[in-house]
Parts: C-alpha cells; sequence; structure tokens
C-alpha cells in the first residue's frame, strides 16, 4: 500500500520540493519513489476582504499577482541555477565498487590525477584494488592509497587518466545550520550508469560529535544533513548550494525504519579531511590524535580533571583544575567541543592551547599523541560495511542467476601500484611521497663536499640573557660542544639527555641527526617515512613531514613548499622530556657543506625561542 | 527587484488589513534561513527521563511562557517522572509537571527555577495555520544528536495536509479528534517528540507528536498537532482549570484516577500503562503521601484491591476510583517475592 505524504508546494520550488516523495513499505522492503510535482498556485488573495476595502483590496491583488509573477521567476533562476550547478558538479562523483562490482559505496575526485576520497567502510571490503564507475559510465582500476580508519575516510586512485574532473572544496567552517546542501552518491548503487543520484536537504546541525558506536569509527565536528542519506551514500560527497566540496557523507542515525534515511544523517567535514589528505597520500594508516589530559564541563567551563605527570602539557604548567580557555584556535565551551577539536587532526599534530589557573592566563603547544596506533587495517563488524544487500534492495538477475563472478587477474601496470608493510595502507605511495621530498635534497647535497668527514661550526647567540659562543663539532659516532667555556659530548648510539646543555636541550642529538640525514643512503635510519602535511608551530606555515627513526630517536624533518632543505626539526630523544624543537633558517653553502645560516632553539616553559648564528663552518 | 519591494510594501500593509497568509508568502522571499533558525533554537528544551521497555528516555519541548512554563507531548517520559530539562545554553532544570490534557495528549512542565527568571519562549497566541504547502522547520532534540548548550537539530520540509489523524501506539490509540498536520519531513524519529514546527519565518505552527504508526497503512505518521488548538489548552493548564474534554461519554463509560490525580492525591506514581496490560507497579511515592503512610515503596506490585485481583495498571486505576474520600481500602503487594498486606486511606 502507498502513502502519499506530501503535496506541492510551488511558492518554496527554491527550497527544493518541487519533486515529492512518496514512501512504498511493503514486507520490510523499502523503496524511494521520485515522481514529479504537481505545479499549484499557492498565493491566495485575501478573498474575504470588507466592503469598504473593495478598491483597496482589487489594487492590491493586481499587485499581489505581479508580486507572485516575480516571485515565481526567481524561483525558475533559482531552480536553473542549481540544475546548472548540479551538471557542473556531477562529473566529479565516483561510484566505488569491490573488482568483481560486489558491494559499493561513493567516492568524490579531488585532483585530476584521479585522486578520490570515500569512507573506510566502504573500501575496506574491497581490498587493495576496486573498480571505479563515473557519471561518464566509465569504470576505472582503482588502488587504494591510504586509510584514516577512525575518520572512516579513505583515498583511493583512479587509473588511466590525468585530465579528471575533480571537486573544488569549500569552507566547512563556515557552512551554517539552515544553508541549502545536495548530498550526491550510489544510494542502493541505482544507476547503472554510474549517474549519480541527488538528494537535497538543509544543514541540521555542526560541529555534531557522534561517537563510536561498538567500532573505532568516531565522526568529530561534523555536518548534520537532513539530505536523504541511505546505504551505498557512504562516501559520497556533500556539496553547498554553489556547488562547493564540503563534506563527505558517511552516517546516519538509523533505528525503528532499518538501515535507511531517517532525517539525521552526517558528513566528515572537508576540512577535517583536508587535513589528512597529504597524510592519505603518504600511503599512511592514517591515526587520529589525544590529549595527554583530560578535561569535563563543570558549570559551563571546561576543566582539566586529569593530567600525565610525563606528559608535555603537564611540563608546560596544566594542572586539574585548570579551565581551558582555547585550543587549536578555537574557543572550547563544552568536553564535546573540546573532543570535536582533537577529533579533526592527525597524530602528531602540535596544537595551541590557551587555558586559566589561579595564576592567570597560559599559552603553550603540545603535541597530539596516536589514538590507535594500527598496525595493520583494522576489521569493521559486518553491519558497518556498506552495501544495499542486507536492505532487502532487489538483486540484479544477473547476480540471482550466477551469483558473482570471479574477479578478472589484475594487469601488472596496476599491481606495481600496491606494495604490502606493516603500519602502512600501500607504502609504494609512501615511497612516493619520500622521493618527492628527498630527491631534491640529495640533488642539492650532491654537489657539495663531503659530508661523511665530520663538522665543526662555531655559533654564537646574543639575544638570551646570558649571550652564548659556540664550537660544535659533530662526527660519525659523538658530537661535542664547548658552551661558553663548558664542555659537553654527546654519545650518538645512545644518547643521554643530561648530557645536552641546559641552554639549548637535545641540540647536539639534533645536530648528529641532521649529519645522518644530509649523509645520505638514509643516514643509517632504521625507518625513514613520508607522514603529510602540517601546520607547523611556531612558523605558522604548511610543511609535509618526513620522518626518521633511529633507535629511540624520532626525527619529524618540515619541508615548506620549494625549500630543498628541511625549513625545520623536531627531535625526540628520551621518555617524559622535552623533543628538542630546531628552526632551520638561510641554507646556503657553507665551508664545503650546506648548511643552515640561523639555527632556532626552541626551548623551556615558555618555548622561548633562542636565535643561533652560524659563523664558519669547516667539513674535514 | 524594485517591483517586488513595492508589492512586499504593499502587502506589508494588507497584511495587517486583513490576511496573514499573503503576508507569510512574500516575506518568505526575505527571511535568512540561518537568522530564521538561530532565533528559534533558544525556545527550544531537552528532556531527559525515564526510558520504558524499547521507549526513549529523552525528548523535547517547547517553552512557552517567560517563567519557564515548557509544553510537550504527553507521553511515557512524562508519566515516568524524574525529568530534567537542558536549556539551549546547557543549563539543567528539574521540572514539575503542571497538568496534563488526555484529549490533546499534551503535557504542560515547569522548570524548578529561581525566581525571576527569564526564558526566551513561543509566544502561542501568535502561532498560524497556513495553507497546506507551506515550507516548515521542524525542531527537536531527535535521536540525541545535540548535548547541553548545542543548539537542537532542525530539519526542513513541508505541511502536507490538515486532516484528522487514527494513529495508534502499540494498544494506545491517538485521543485527538480535530486536525492535526501531516508533514513531509521525517518527524517520526528518537526524542523528536515534544519539537517545534515553524514556517520559515519561524512563526509557530505546531508541536512535533508521538512515534506512533497510521492505523491502516501501520506507516510512521510525521504529524504535528497545531498550535492554535494547544494555545487555549495551555491557557487552561496554566490556570489550573481543567480542560474540557472532547469525548465525555467515551471517558463518562469507565471511570478511573489519571496518572495526574494518582500523583496528586495519592502521592503515588504508577508505571506507565504503555501496553494493554503494564502490570500495576509503583514507580515513586511522594514522601508525606497517603501512598507513603500505607507503606507503599517503589517497585511494590499491586496484587490485590480488597479482594479484587488488579490486572495492571489501569485496572488499578479504575478499582481505585470506585472508592470515596475517607474510605479505608486493603492492598495486597508484592514485594520481593513476599506478599505484604497493607491499608489505604482513600483522600
Amino acid at each position: 500500500m502507498r502513502l502519499a505524504r506530501s503535496r506541492g508546494c510551488p511558492a518554496d520550488h527554491r527550497k527544493g520540493q518541487a519533486v515529492n516523495r512518496c514512501y512504498r513499505e511493503t514486507a520490510g522492503e523499502y523503496e524511494v519513489d521520485n515522481m514529479a510535482g504537481n505545479k499549484r498556485s499557492h498565493v491566495r488573495g485575501s478573498s474575504g476582504g470588507s466592503c469598504k476595502y473593495v478598491t483597496l483590496a482589487t489594487l492590491l491583488w493586481s499587485l499581489l499577482l505581479a508580486g507572485h509573477v516575480s516571485a515565481q521567476q526567481s524561483v525558475a533562476e533559482r531552480e536553473a541555477a542549481r540544475v546548472e550547478t548540479i551538471r557542473r558538479i556531477t562529473p566529479s562523483v565516483v561510484c566505488v565498487m569491490a573488482p568483481n562490482g560486489e558491494g559499493g559505496g561513493s567516492g568524490v575526485l579531488i585532483s585530476a590525477d584521479g585522486y578520490a576520497i570515500s569512507n573506510y567502510h566502504v573500501t575496506s571490503g574491497s581490498g587493495s584494488f576496486m573498480k571505479c564507475g563515473l557519471s561518464n559510465g566509465k569504470l576505472y582500476d582503482s588502488v587504494i592509497v591510504g586509510i584514516d580508519p577512525t575518520g572512516d575516510v579513505a583515498l583511493i586512485q583512479l587509473q588511466g587518466r590525468t585530465d579528471f574532473e575533480f571537486a573544488q572544496p569549500g569552507d566547512s567552517d563556515q557552512v551554517r545550520v539552515g544553508d541549502e546542501v545536495m548530498a550526491l552518491g550510489n544510494p542502493f548503487l541505482l544507476a547503472s550508469d554510474f549517474s549519480p543520484t541527488v538528494t537535497f536537504g538543509i544543514v541540521s546541525g555542526i560541529h555534531r560529535y557522534q561517537y563510536p558506536a561498538n567500532t573505532f569509527l568516531e565522526y568529530t565536528d561534523c555536518i548534520q544533513i537532513d539530505a536523504s542519506i541511505n546505504p551505498g551514500n557512504s562516501g559520497g560527497p556533500l556539496f553547498d548550494i554553489q556547488g562547493r566540496w564540503i563534506g563527505i557523507n558517511g552516517r546516519a542515525s538509523f533505528e525503528k525504519r532499518g538501515r535507511v534515511n531517517s532525517g539525521a544523517a552526517y558528513a566528515i567535514s572537508v576540512n577535517q579531511v583536508q587535513l589528512f589528505i597529504e597524510s592519505l597520500k603518504s600511503g599512511l594508516i592514517v591515526d587520529h590524535g589525544v590529549t595527554e589530559f583530560t578535561v569535563e564541563t563543570v558549570e559551563g567551563e571546561v576543566i582539566v580533571s586529569q593530567v600525565s605527570e610525563l606528559s608535555e602539557a603537564w611540563r608546560r604548567g596544566l594542572r586539574p583544575g585548570a579551565q581551558i580557555i582555547s585550543f587549536a584556535g578555537r574557543v572550547v565551551t563544552s568536553a564535546n567541543d573540546f573532543q570535536n577539536i582533537v577529533g579533526i587532526f592527525p597524530e602528531g599534530t602540535r596544537l595551541a592551547l590557551t587555558w586559566r589557573d589561579k595564576a592567570g592566563q597560559h599559552e603553550a603547544t603540545i603535541r597530539l599523541r596516536p589514538l590507535h596506533a594500527f598496525q595493520k587495517a583494522p576489521t569493521l563488524p559486518e553491519e558497518r560495511k556498506d552495501g544495499p544487500k542486507p536492505d532487502g534492495h532487489p538483486e540484479s538477475p544477473e547476480e540471482e542467476q550466477g551469483g558473482p563472478t570471479a574477479p578478472e587477474p589484475l594487469p601488472d601496470a596496476l599491481t606495481k601500484l600496491f606494495v604490502e608493510r606493516d603500519g602502512f595502507c600501500n607504502f609504494y605511495f609512501n615511497e612516493l611521497q619520500q622521493k618527492r621530498l628527498l630527491d631534491p635534497l640529495r640533488s642539492r647535497v650532491a654537489s657539495m663536499g663531503n659530508y661523511q668527514a665530520g663538522w665543526k661550526i662555531s655559533f654564537a647567540a646574543s639575544g638570551g640573557e646570558t649571550p652564548l659562543t659556540g664550537e660544535l663539532t659533530v662526527g660519525p659516532a659523538a658530537a661535542g660542544l664547548k658552551l661558553n667555556g663548558a664542555p659537553y659530548l654527546q654519545n650518538s648510539n645512545e644518547p643521554d639527555a643530561s648530557e645536552e646543555p641546559s641552554q639549548l636541550p637535545g641540540f647536539l642529538t639534533s645536530m648528529i641527526q641532521l649529519k645522518r640525514l644530509l649523509a645520505g643512503q638514509n643516514g643509517g635510519f632504521t625507518e625513514q617515512l613520508a607522514m603529510g602535511r602540517t601546520l607547523h608551530l611556531p612558523l605558522r606555515k604548511p610543511v609535509d613531514i618526513l620522518v626518521t627513526r633511529e633507535g629511540a630517536r624520532t626525527c619529524r624533518w618540515y619541508f615548506s613548499e620549494g625549500s630543498e632543505l628541511p625549513v625545520a626539526v623536531d627531535v625526540e630523544y628520551g621518555q617524559a622530556i622535552d623533543e628538542a624543537r630546531l628552526i632551520l633558517d638561510d641554507w646556503a653553502d657553507r665551508g664545503g657543506i650546506v648548511f643552515p645560516g640561523r639555527i632556532g632553539v626552541i626551548s623551556g616553559e615558555k618555548e622561548e625561542l633562542t636565535w643561533l648564528t652560524v659563523g664558519e663552518v669547516s667539513s674535514k | 527587484m524594485r517591483l517586488t519591494a513595492v508589492v512586499f510594501v504593499f502587502l506589508f500593509v494588507m497584511g495587517f488589513i486583513d490576511s496573514n497568509d499573503t503576508l507569510s508568502v512574500v516575506a518568505q522571499e526575505i527571511a535568512r534561513p540561518t537568522d530564521v533558525i538561530k532565533t528559534q533554537q533558544p525556545v527550544i528544551v531537552k528532556l531527559f527521563g525515564a526510558g520504558v521497555g524499547n521507549l526513549d528516555s529523552y525528548g523535547t519541548g517547547i517553552l512557552v511562557s517567560p517563567e519557564g512554563h515548557v509544553l510537550t507531548v504527553w507521553n511515557h517520559l512524562i508519566s515516568t517522572g524524574f525529568l530534567t530539562a537542558v536549556t539551549f545554553d546547557g543549563r539543567r532544570f528539574p521540572v514539575d509537571v503542571v497538568g496534563t490534557s488526555k484529549d490533546h495528549d499534551a503535557a504542560l512542565l515547569k522548570l524548578k527555577t529561581e525566581p525571576g527568571e527569564v526564558f526566551p519562549f513561543v509566544d502561542l497566541k501568535k502561532s498560524i495555520d497556513p495553507e497546506v504547502g507551506t515550507s516548515i522547520y521542524a525542531f527537536s532534540n531527535m535521536f540525541r544528536v545535540a548535548a547541553g548548550n548545542e543548539p537542537v537539530s532542525v530539519v526542513h520540509g513541508v505541511l502536507a495536509a490538515k486532516v484528522p489523524l487514527e494513529a495508534t501506539q502499540g494498544r494506545w490509540v491517538f485521543p485527538m479528534t480535530t486536525p492535526v498536520w501531516l508533514i513531509d519531513a521525517i518527524t517520526n524519529n528518537s526524542g523528536a517528540t515534544g519539537g517545534l514546527v515553524t514556517d520559515l519565518q519561524g512563526v509557530p505552527i505546531g508541536l512535533i507528536g508521538r512515534e506512533i504508526r497510521h492505523a491502516s497503512s501501520r506507516t510512521w505518521v510525521n504529524y504535528a498537532v497545531p498550535l492554535t488548538t494547544l494555545s487555549p489548552v495551555v491557557e487552561s493548564l496554566r490556570s489550573g482549570k481543567s480542560v474540557p474534554s472532547e469525548a465525555k461519554q467515551a471517558s463518562a463509560d469507565v471511570v478511573m484516577l489519571s496518572d495526574q490525580q494518582l500523583t496528586s492525591r495519592f502521592g503515588l506514581t504508577m508505571l506507565p500503562s504503555v501496553v494493554e496490560r503494564t502490570p500495576a507497579f509503583v514507580d515513586d511515592v511522594v514522601r508525606g503521601s497517603v501512598a507513603q503512610k500505607a507503606g507503599l515503596q517503589r517497585s511494590d506490585l499491586i496484587v490485590l484491591v480488597n479482594d479484587t485481583v488488579i490486572t495492571s495498571v489501569t485496572d488499578f486505576q479504575q478499582q481505585l476510583a470506585a472508592f470515596r474520600p475517607g474510605q479505608r481500602v486493603s492492598l495486597t503487594i508484592n514485594r520481593d517475592q513476599e506478599l505484604k498486606l497493607m491499608e489505604l486511606r482513600i483522600p
């Protein structure tokens, strides 16, 4: 039986209700039909005017009709603009399927070379390769690139073209409740020619937090919409009414109706996705972060409840009872707010924190620690994997007869794009990014002298309370420093934090690591990987991250756009001590090697920056 | 563009002279959705109470007076008591039930506040009955998506019809005989009950109804009770008057004490009668009430009233209604698998 639930409202075509929805319910199966809206005049005149107002009413009535015509024009214009926008954005929408054509969801192209974003719960069932259909009706072989299991995001790359049409991202922080939005994707895998389904709605809520319900999938700071989202929509793009990509539709509140639209669906904000894209392009299993302290809402204030005594936050002076004012530049008014902010950043991101305690207001930067540290792509419970079948959608006749067909063997050109390695989603892409970062460095360094030899470097600093003068020696197994006459010696194999100068903690260890990086052949590092992009603090510029590891030492080398050599490095060299944070500036050929002319050292509770001016450099 | 402006000015004048409908049609071109929604969200409260079976422990209400009166649907959430309301700014308030109207399926609550506290509210006298086809917003605490000071969810849709509703929830039958709004938006969701429907200018239209199914089609009905119907009901409940029943004959057939009478007279709250044979469990006993004096406690199961076997909450309410004030009645209750006898004086 059918229950018609709506009638047309021509006065509001601009709100997209020209299309009626009718739901048909039969034995637990749901279909969504579309019917053309009935066009009927909505505006009615004031038929019951009193006699003495008849003349006035007639005059007004004629004006009213004129007004109606003009309103209709604006409705028609809006509709035409919407149709044009949909035509423009449609080619970027992807239908994502397993290699044998089973299951499936949606995605969105983000670059001409075929990178596309989808949901992790869509790609996780497909293995390393998938088939992607576009609105031109063509199928493209695709490979998994990187995954963000917690954020439910996956990056894939479509092969075979370098001129894919792709979506233009908007700024999801500018999205407001009530904004009109369009969701494009493949609900119920309706289109055999891969032309996406468009559903329309409004933004129902912003900065929503959705708990990881029985899984690790956690939607933080997401956009709630009332546009219809159904199985198969997952991974597809949410656009604003101007056609700017603002989110990835991935989750909905399903309840008594089964897994079909309930008017409450959630999109991962494009701003969150953007923070992860470069990490995903590096073939990683990207992790989200946690702070080493917890907060709770107490009478409208966000209060620190616990702080790990081994944490950076503790060393910066954060204690239980302090009130959090802002985090990552956003004002925090509830524990949910705080969770929303933490949740949108990849693990390892350094963020600015402002808090207040009895002593006053304080500011510091702290690094997010890994949340899950997955070594392998985690598995999802069956019901979390996407696909229209469990929802009673009729199977296609082919499937009913023959069942899923065995996938064809993949061509070599495709299989070489996937390299399996523990801790990575697809190591092939990490190597690609490492090459991108390191090739310019290698060619810059190769033209210069001998990096295997020992370095002798003099420097001075005049900005601080006491002027510093130093003589640094870096050899293959140790680094020595004479700082204002006092000697320091740091071993390269098992560094001892107590051997570092208190004015420049971590400086010696960092110089040993720098020498290794420039010396080449992986510098003897036990591990080296590209890590994505972040906003460097305090430089406040986007930088690409190369991580090197040697024993307990982890270095994050930061490369900014157009710089062959790192602009900064953070070196972790011990438990429960601050990492050494150096800014490497004014690189030039000095005394036979390439070396910075200025080194900024960030240290102390106030994260003060001390600039060392490099004098004589020699390499023998 | 200029013509539209001129027409608007004329219509604005005419709107005062005659029809509100025409006014709202043109104004739809002017109001910004974001602004309208922002101004509406502070009048919604999130309600939290006790769930029963698979019924939710949360819902929605609308502030209808500056003193903190809240209008909502009279569903299990209200009957179970222990209600807390969370206002738009994240403050939590305990809640009193001021009155209920069975015929309108409505309940009026009052936030327990410091004297002199002023809340943003919906002026029910300004509520309208627009034409079918009018676009609407529906605000609610659906799925408990918003917590604390977070703004409630808003969905959009169209007023699809205004018709009498035949609908049920288990054995319970929707009591209203006057027409309600059917909405082309999914408002039949967990926790949405008691939410607000407005037009695109924020003018109040309806109170989002229960999670019920249509009696014949068995589909989930998205409906709202017109606020024009509820406005006088709220007035009566606020002034302490009873609400005249639309179905006097039906209610005359069976005499029974209402949940509210049980609470106010006896100090007794029973498990809400959500199914036909809901066992007569005591849910709460007011300190110092006749129920407490008789010895009743939470979780007691009423087994006998005098010598009559009690089969359900409704049965109990009917039995008690047969006695006159001052009479003494013996109650047999089951407490922790042990039968106890006690005496209750009818107040």
